[in-house]
């Protein structure tokens, strides 16, 4: 009896398919559809987010939560401003809004759950006038005023929930990884609008309170000598990109501005010695 | 951010070393499948009746292949969607086609003619996190049948 083995052709076994081909339709495919479903599922669950009374949200223990209960008194200057600046914004009945000031070199402000603003004495510092910290108060009370805080937990949890249930019917930790940051992604869009949204009503809020959005510029060109650190692509951020928020309010002020010159207002002195001691202060323990 | 440029990076090493090693291992493969063709490796479990010349000894071979970064991430995509699992593909025929030839260059050690009754044993080793495969091994064996 006579053995033999045949040379079979080559590509039996194989696909002759190119491996980058199936890698960019699976992961374009995966991608998109993540998006597409949690986006999808953001957008009903907002409508729902939005009915949350604004009192639930200041039941909340916010403060101690987010470690803001260290904040102290806001000295007069700052507590006429806050009132200043509130009253040019239409908020809804019974909307509240509690200031709060943290003496820390941290350069940052944000708004959170229950109408809580928190102000750094960071940030306070870097501006140069009344104006541009106008403008960060008007930003953080658009926040409260469209709801933003509530929305994004909401956002959070809802993203977190399906991701979690996707990624343990994978068990694959690389494409795990994959579907945690196009979820982060996507919460980031969310995050981006409301930046936006914030920064278009506080320029409104700015033109009414002053003439033109001076503050809007001079705060984004601040921003940006800060944020060099910050991430070169969008996508990846929370914030938009300085430059583009700075290109927005440009174009509003374009827009909007009344034409007034001079309409700067510096920090008055008082005000000015006051955060000089608070800052030695801080330095100082 | 960071993690996103270690993730292109490492998918990018995947993919180039992955298919360099793939590309020189089918290259070996086929040279070498060429010399050895003249041992044929036969699944057959009944040896020769007519030649009572032969004696028989047990040859093995074994190979163990690691999946590379870029695989693995198409192919727990693949788990998503199902369907052909085109990088694990080459992957097992590479591992197959290795540890037959391993076997042969044994049964040629013995100046063997033939090597009958041969069997394939698949088994992925090292489940890494979540169970995500990392190699595979292929063990192929046989009877070899060589003049005493």
């Amino acid at each position: 009896m006579e053995y033999s083995n045949p040379e079979l052709p080559e590509g039996i076994n194989t696909s002759k398919s190119h491996p980058l081909k199936e890698f960019a339709i699976l992961t374009f495919g995966l991608l998109g559809l993540i998006i597409l479903v949690l986006t999808a599922t953001i957008v009903v669950v907002d409508n729902f987010a939005d009915k949350i009374p604004f009192e639930v949200e200041q039941k909340l223990p916010v403060t101690s939560l987010l470690n803001i209960n260290n904040t102290e008194r806001l000295p007069p200057y700052l507590n006429t401003l806050t009132r200043k600046v509130v009253n040019s914004v239409n908020l809804p009945v019974g909307m509240h809004i509690t200031f709060h000031y943290v003496n820390d070199d941290t350069v940052n402000a944000f708004a959170t759950l229950g109408g809580n603003i928190v102000l750094y004495r960071g940030l306070i510092e870097k501006l140069q006038n009344e104006n541009e910290l106008s403008m960060v108060i008007a930003h953080e009370i658009a926040h409260i005023k469209y709801r933003h805080p509530i929305l994004s937990t909401t956002h959070g949890i809802v993203v977190g929930i399906a991701l979690t249930a996707l990624s343990s019917t994978v068990g694959n930790s690389v494409v795990n990884s994959l579907i945690g940051s196009t979820g982060d992604a996507t919460l980031m869009r969310f995050s981006r609008d409301f930046e936006y949204q914030a920064d278009r009503d506080a320029i409104k809020s700015l033109v009414a309170l002053y003439g033109d959005a001076g503050g809007a510029l001079g705060l984004f060109r601040i921003l940006a000598q800060e944020d060099t650190k910050a991430s070169p692509f969008e996508f990846l951020a929370t914030h938009p990109l300085t430059e583009n928020r700075l290109q927005q309010a440009e174009k509003m002020n374009a827009r909007l501005s009344t034409g007034h010159k001079n309409t700067v207002i510096e920090y008055p002195q008082d005000f000015r010695s006051w955060l000089t001691r608070q800052h030695s202060k801080s330095h100082d323990q | 951010m960071y993690d996103l440029i270690i993730f292109i990076v490492l998918l990018a090493m995947g993919y180039g070393f992955g298919r360099y090693a793939e590309a020189s291992h089918y290259k070996s493969i086929i040279k070498r499948e060429k010399q050895l063709n003249k041992i044929p490796a036969v699944a057959t479990r009944i040896p020769p009746l007519d030649r009572q010349d032969l004696n028989s000894q047990l040859v093995s071979g074994s190979v163990v292949i690691s999946v590379d970064y870029f695989k693995r991430f198409v192919a727990g995509l693949r788990n998503i969607f199902g369907g052909r699992m085109i990088a694990y593909e080459t992957l097992l025929d590479r591992a197959r086609r290795e540890a037959i030839l391993r076997m042969k260059e044994e049964a040629r050690g013995l100046n063997a003619e033939f090597v009958f009754n041969i069997k394939l044993e698949t088994s992925s080793i090292y489940k890494g996190r979540r169970n995500s495969v990392g190699s595979v091994e292929v063990f192929a064996y046989g009877t070899a049948l060589y003049p005493s």
